[in-house]
């Protein structure tokens, strides 16, 4: 099989545009999570999120005008990360023209603006048929697969382009697939991560009615407490990350700067419920084994877990009872930290991102912390980097993402020049 | 390499529920066409809707029923059906988290009654979008089960949560290529072993309102405008089983045929399948499942025939089938 290399990262996150602010506020343990000013959601029962800030639509949609008739963000939040991506490996515009790119995406956004003229119809359907079909200009729905169309469109990636949206596991297992297929050979480069944003009246509609969502509005950057006894729920977020991945032996050849090697990779269904997830964690026990079958390395091989620990009650729960299962006692010696305390949910985009954060943490020697975390739960007792970040000299991060319905992805990154074993 | 056959087909389809059926039905020239309920409101005037789909009749009493859209129920149902076609009880012929599920969903296609106290709670009197209204008001009068039917990934969680498949898995959308990749993923899941068995396939609910309103704003119905004949919107799903060839012959299955990615994509020759379209409609995340499992129904007479998946805004790709 062939050893693959991650050589390139770009995150636009809450906490920051670009990988080196984003990393050095995840490292500080500052939290971007504030007030929600993209809309009015002062009528909301949830007025607090991880928003990107000071995010230039403009500046982006004049390097890509056939973006511009798009209203939906987490377009232009995957270009930034993607070309942040890109830029940072270093390679030449044709060496995309054969490489693959996988994206992952949560949900197509739906325009409810362009319903609301019709609402005072006698006949709504009617109405909605009559008047909708004049505005071609604006979709009414935006494809999924928009993001990875522009980038196709703007750089060719003639080994193919897929679009994953399974969910909160979509940025995981878009990663995956991509490792998959470089390893086999099949592709030789590949730009794979995702891009969401939620921030939306109908997507923070939606998820505050799922009773997923934290609604301490009051104190928004101590509103997501993974794995603390007083945890309430998540608080929504966006952004995009891609990671650059290449044979090791092409990134040897070229010299490029090499983050880690990525080693494994495993998905799995809870098939449990649609509304929970397994409280045993038995689904993602399925999915962190399956990554360190494929990567060779056995339990006690693992040094950091990048936990998806969301801050709900019951994810946090059976991830840590998932943990102990794959770990055995090992599970107590294992650092396991939760980004999306200092970002929020950033829902398919999470497991991207925090796959790039895996990379980092290799490259660089450190574990961001948990932030937060105050209170101990007896049912939450391994440990968790609490609230400050922790010199590393580990080997290898495993990164897990559990997805809404019970798709799980575990992912596996080694300091460079590890390997299989 | 190991080969990999196809030992089960799962279909909810316009002309039938099995690949037989619609195979006899289209070579009688049957069509699943009608006349749309929308009007002169679209370029195109007609859909393929699938009268008299019941999930109930497959999984009585189940209350998931309720949380999930229309694709969902029928992603449900070709799943059960291939399963059984298949002869797999999972748990026994192989281990939950060795069965893989790779699927394609589509735009999410909801009934407009479903977005209505949406629509006309959350309206300003300037026919705006009244933020207060929409947070006071409008998301009281919806049901939270919305969100279940908008994810797109949930059709192909509920499979797995109604049959107890626990193993690899992705779902990809919303196109006909999205559907060719699930297929692809698959084949590669099993034949690297990643998977002992792999169910593959797509669900798509083309003939609501609002993928009507979706397809016209993207331009899939320029044909009707320009020659008055087009793509015909449909819903429908379609899985297949995968398994290693030699597995199959070990537990004595019966190999429908042998399956495997194509590097001729060029349109289908065969009469029938270059008929399927026209005929049953265009099932958009699922026409590429449909395409396959029709494409191994014919395989099995004709010895080989290729699923080319050429559709709407997708890259083409093949399958090639060969009788076992």
């Amino acid at each position: 099989m062939i050893r693959v290399a991650i050589t390139g990262v770009g995150i636009v996150s809450p906490v920051g545009i670009g990988r080196r602010e984003a990393w050095a506020n995840l490292v500080a343990g500052r939290s971007g999570i504030g007030p929600l000013t993209l809309f009015d959601a002062s009528a909301f029962p949830i007025r607090i999120g991880g928003e990107v800030k000071d995010f230039a639509c403009d500046e982006i949609i004049a390097r890509y005008p056939e973006a511009a008739a798009t209203r939906d963000r987490k377009i232009l939040l995957g270009l930034v990360a993607a070309e942040e991506a890109m830029a940072d490996a270093g390679l030449l515009s044709e060496d995309w023209k054969d490489a693959l790119v996988c994206v992952g995406v949560g949900l197509e956004t739906i325009c409810l603006e362009d319903l609301t003229p019709f609402a005072g119809a006698a006949n709504l359907s009617e109405a909605i048929a009559d008047g909708t079909r004049k505005r071609s200009e604006q979709p009414f729905q935006t494809p999924l697969d928009q993001t990875a169309r522009l980038l196709a469109g703007r750089y060719g990636f003639g080994c193919g382009s897929i679009t994953n949206c399974s969910a909160c596991a979509a940025g995981a297992q878009a990663i995956g697939e991509a490792f998959g297929m470089i390893r086999s050979g099949e592709a030789g480069l590949a730009l794979a991560g995702a891009t969401d944003s939620m921030l939306n009246p109908l997507g923070l509609g939606g998820f505050s009615l799922l009773r997923v969502l934290s609604e301490e509005n009051h104190r928004p950057q101590e509103a997501c407490r993974p794995f603390d006894a007083t945890r309430e729920g998540t608080v929504l977020g966006e952004g995009a990350a891609f990671v650059v991945l290449e044979s090791l032996e092409r990134a040897r050849e070229r010299g490029a700067a090499i983050y880690a090697e990525m080693l494994g990779y495993g998905s799995s269904l809870d098939a449990f419920a649609a509304t929970d997830p397994d409280p045993t964690g038995r689904g993602a026990v399925d999915a962190m084994r399956r990554a360190m079958r494929v990567a060779r390395l056995a339990p006690e091989q693992i040094d950091c877990i990048s936990a998806h620990g969301t801050g709900t009650p019951k994810n946090d729960a059976a991830e840590t009872a998932g943990i102990k299962e794959a770990f055995g006692r090992r599970a107590y010696e294992i650092p396991v930290h939760a980004v999306k305390s200092m970002t929020g949910h950033m829902i398919a985009a999470s497991g991207a991102a925090e796959a790039a954060v895996a990379a980092l943490t290799l490259a660089v020697g450190t574990v961001p912390p948990t932030l937060n975390l105050q209170a101990r739960d007896p049912d939450c007792d391994l440990d968790y980097v609490p609230r400050v970040a922790r010199p590393f000299g580990g080997r290898t991060v495993l990164s897990n993402s559990f997805g809404f319905g019970g798709q799980n992805a575990a992912l596996i990154f080694g300091k460079h020049g590890v390997g299989p074993r | 390499m190991a080969e990999v056959a196809v030992t089960g087909i799962g279909l909810v389809a316009p002309l039938g529920a099995t690949a037989a059926e619609v195979v006899e039905r289209i070579e009688r020239g049957e069509s699943a066409a009608r006349p749309t309920p929308f009007g002169a409101a679209f370029d195109c005037p007609v859909f393929a809707p699938i009268e008299g789909f019941d999930a109930a009749g497959c999984f009585p009493n189940n209350k998931n029923l309720r949380l999930m859209n229309r694709d969902a129920q029928m992603a449900a149902v070709a799943a059960r059906r291939a399963l059984d076609d298949a002869k797999i009880v999972v748990g026994q012929t192989y281990p939950a988290e060795e069965i893989g599920l790779y699927g394609a969903t589509g735009l999410s296609g909801l009934p407009v009654d479903e977005v209505r106290p949406l629509i006309q709670h959350a309206a300003a009197s300037d026919g705006g979008l009244d933020l207060q209204a929409f947070g006071r008001v409008a998301l009281r009068r919806i049901r939270p089960v919305l969100s279940f039917k908008i994810l797109a990934n949930m059709p192909i969680c509920f499979a797995s949560i109604f049959e107890g498949l626990r193993g690899p898995n992705a779902v990809y959308s919303p196109w006909e290529e999205h559907g060719t990749q699930a297929i692809a993923a698959a084949i590669r899941a099993v034949r690297s072993g990643e998977a002992r068995c792999a169910l593959a396939g797509g669900c798509d609910v083309k003939t609501h309102l609002l993928s009507f309103v979706t397809l016209q704003q993207l331009g899939a119905f320029e044909d009707w405008k320009r020659v008055g004949r087009g793509r015909i919107p449909a819903e429908g799903a379609a899985m297949l089983v995968l398994e290693r060839r030699a597995d199959a012959i070990r537990r004595s299955a019966t190999i429908l045929c042998t399956i495997e990615k194509c590097a001729d994509v060029s349109p289908a020759t065969h009469p029938l399948l270059c008929a399927v379209k026209s005929q049953l409609g265009d099932c958009f995340a699922a026409a590429a499942a449909v395409q396959t499992a029709l494409a191994c129904h014919l395989a099995r007479t004709t010895g080989r025939a290729i699923a080319s998946c050429h559709g709407f805004n997708s890259q083409p790709a093949a399958f090639l089938l060969e009788a076992a």
